[in-house]
């Protein structure tokens, strides 16, 4: 496989060659941030057109298709509108945490964003504690959630931002003990490594077979609702909500709850694909060395995008499919169904792992 | 509440959206039923139920099956037709009332239907029409009936209960076609 | 002056800064935010240190866990506009006064006598510092030599004791 540090250590040579040492440190955080930030932009703008023409097809119905070829450049058109549109003062409304809430989810979006690993050598922030910074740095949206529906002034926020927090801090907890599941397995935290491993010994849920599949489907339901996306969409629910937390928002700072709405299901995905379906890791199936050779020819971004699309799509389906959730539903789902069945598939695997009973 | 009921409930929750997934993922792949409009006007289709507009058929000899009996004017809810009929004298020295024009005001009509059911004769019928948009009101007042047409002749007046609403009418079997005799005004103009 | 000291008293003073808003705003939500913040730049510290392990610990449990848990109950609890602002007695302002002074003075001998400031941040000890996490699992679940398993089994005995007041509390009668 390509690895991709040669690319940086070129770079950084490159800036070092007539750079200070902290100059060139600020170079290359500059570099990295404007790469992130510019990746999510475009993968935003292509999960809201997938998500219109998916829903569309769902819905026996052609989606956006006047603005260009196919609707194509109809999510551009909508993003200078949104760029464009006023944002609007309310009256008592507490301004600063008002103005300042879509920031603390955006920045919560991006950071775990960052720790996606793209490449073999690709990873923005890889530490050795990845997963944990992954679900330290989402829960920081909570509070700009929290802080949304508070400062807006407005009941529904409110009542919007308690549903989310609950939903959020609870469906957390699967989330935290799915990813234990994976870790007992890997025996590692950090993704580069979890990515390596599969590489090498194949995909973790080929390699834990049945707990890690179950562990699977646990995440992508937990994940969904960690997303707010529906059916677990209560906190906006339209019909009796009007639009939950971000009601009184307008313009560009309700475009980041949107944006950051979009891209938490995409690093949703994405980290499913990394823990489950091996991240950058080719598919290899044991035997067929010729179809491996060929597979290892496609680069490791490719599998890792193309993987995490496949899940989007996933999550698209459950979405258009199920109707919305009654908030204590969602609740009894979390409490009675998810959790239990977690903690049961992090004993089983635990097992698995120490009788040897996984490849 | 036993653990029994909490198991069979998670196989029949799980079944259950196993088969709604199954259903959106058939509706995925079927082929989609949105007709895109101004591409596909030569040949777009419109369903029959559809009420364009009002319209009377003409038959290839410019025959209508209108007589001018009104129902049609007074089932309107909205007073959006006006029938013009004149009394001619028939050869034989009957009088026989004739339409003479029958107006139809497009933009009132609330396509409810009711001046369709209420013809005795089927001489008007919903078509499926849609373009109708114009540029001045006045265009949405449509003459019906063509110009230089008249009422078909039946060759024999099977002729329900429909004529009974009008006056007693001491026709022969001579003159099929339901003809009511001396009433030449064109009743009340309907307040538009 | 190396990278790491400027980063080090960026760090300082949005801790300070956010410190000194947190107790002075008259809003109590915005003190809970002020609060996040400086829980931030405690993370970023620790960040700076090189012990990922326990920014992370930071992030999570304080402003992932704490302040959600203060949100929400600020939250619950309703508007505090009506809550009158008397003005404090002078006793009180004169015991508060002397605690802050009592407190500033321990915290200088401490970190005086402690030489914080001679040893400066380096390259080296921030790669050096980050123990793996494999490292602290076994340390923390060992009831060995330096093991500490018997505080984590009292700080679930805590939190086990935790969760039996709340159902008894919120039970339905």
């Amino acid at each position: 496989m390509f690895d991709f540090t040669k690319v940086t250590n070129w770079i950084d040579a490159l800036l070092l060659s007539f750079l200070p040492g902290w100059a060139a440190t600020l170079v290359e955080c500059v570099l990295v941030a404007l790469v992130i930030i510019t990746l999510y932009a475009v993968f935003a703008i292509i999960l809201i057109y997938m998500e219109r023409k998916i829903c569309a097809f769902f819905q026996c119905r052609l989606g956006p298709n006047r603005v260009g070829k196919w609707g194509s450049i109809q999510v551009l058109a909508d993003v200078l509108k949104m760029l464009t549109k006023e944002i609007i003062d309310m009256k008592n409304v507490d301004r600063l945490l008002h103005k300042m809430a879509p920031f603390l989810v955006i920045v919560a979006s991006m950071l775990t964003f960052a720790c996606l690993p793209w490449n073999k050598g690709a990873g923005v922030i890889d530490f050795n504690i990845g997963i944990f910074f992954f679900l330290a740095a989402g829960s920081i949206g909570v509070v700009g959630i929290l802080l949304a529906g508070w400062s807006s002034n407005n009941k529904y926020a409110l009542i919007g931002a308690m549903r989310s927090g609950a939903q959020i801090i609870s469906y957390e907890v699967s989330i935290g003990l799915v990813m234990l599941t994976m870790i007992v397995l890997t025996g590692t935290m950090s993704f580069s490594e979890i990515c390596q491993q599969q590489a090498d010994l194949g995909w973790n849920i080929f390699r834990g077979h049945i707990p890690a599949a179950l562990a699977f489907i646990v995440y992508l339901i937990a994940g969904n609702a960690e997303c707010n996306r529906g059916p677990f969409d209560m906190p906006e629910a339209e019909s009796e909500l009007t639009a939950g937390y971000h009601v009184e928002y307008s313009g560009m700072h309700f475009g980041f709850y949107y944006l950051a709405e979009y891209l938490n299901l995409f690093i949703c995905a994405g980290i499913a694909s990394t823990i489950f379906l091996g991240g950058w890791a080719p598919l290899h199936i044991w035997g067929l060395d010729g179809f491996n050779h060929v597979m290892d020819y496609i680069p490791g971004a490719v599998w890792m995008v193309g993987k995490t699309f496949f899940v989007v799509f996933l999550l698209m389906w459950i979405r258009w499919t199920f109707p919305r959730l009654r908030i204590d539903q969602l609740l009894a789902l979390e409490w009675k169904y998810l959790m239990p069945l977690s903690l049961v598939l992090l004993v089983v695997m635990a097992l698995c792992v120490s009788l040897g009973l996984t490849f | 509440m036993s653990n029994n009921n909490y198991f069979s409930g998670i196989f029949f929750g799980v079944k259950s959206l196993l088969t709604g997934l199954g259903v959106t993922m058939k509706e995925f792949f079927t082929r989609k039923i949105t007709e895109q409009y101004p591409e596909n006007r030569k040949e777009l289709k419109m369903f029959d139920r559809f009420r364009g507009r009002l319209v009377m058929p003409h038959n290839d000899k410019n025959e209508h099956k209108c007589i001018g009996c009104g129902l049609c004017q007074m089932a309107c809810p909205n007073g959006s037709i006006k029938v013009t009929t004149e009394s001619v004298e028939l050869p034989d020295g009957k009088k026989k009332r004739q339409l003479v024009k029958y107006e139809y005001d497009l933009g009132c009509c609330m396509f409810c239907e009711l001046c369709i059911t209420a013809c005795p004769q089927g001489a008007i019928e919903f078509c499926t029409d849609f373009e109708n948009a114009v540029f001045d009101r006045t265009k949405l007042v449509q003459q019906l009936n063509l110009p230089g047409s008249h009422v078909a002749e039946k060759p024999v007046a099977p002729k329900p209960a429909a004529p009974a609403a009008e006056k007693p009418a001491t026709e022969k079997p001579a003159a099929p076609a339901a003809e009511a005799p001396a009433n030449t005004n064109p009743e009340k103009p309907a307040a538009v | 002056m190396t990278t790491e000291s400027i980063i080090f008293i960026l760090l300082a003073a949005f801790v300070a800064v956010f410190s000194v808003l947190s107790v002075t705003t008259k809003r109590i939500i915005r003190a809970a935010t002020y609060l996040l913040f400086v829980l931030f730049g405690t993370a970023g510290l620790y960040f700076l240190l090189g012990y990922t392990f326990l920014g992370a610990v930071q992030i999570m449990v304080y402003a992932g866990g704490i302040v959600v848990l203060y949100i929400f109950a600020i939250m619950l609890t309703g508007k505090s506009k009506d809550a009158q602002q008397k003005p404090i007695a002078l006793g009180k302002r004169f015991a508060a006064l002397m605690a802050a002074l009592i407190g500033a003075g321990l915290l200088m001998f401490v970190v005086i006598s402690h030489h914080f400031v001679s040893t400066s941040l380096s390259a080296e000890v921030t790669n050096e510092s980050a123990a793996p996490i494999s490292q602290i699992g076994s340390s923390l679940l060992s009831a060995g030599e330096g093991g500490n398993l018997l505080p984590f089994e009292a700080v679930s005995v805590l939190l086990l004791a935790c969760i039996i007041g709340g159902l008894i509390i919120a039970r339905k009668r």
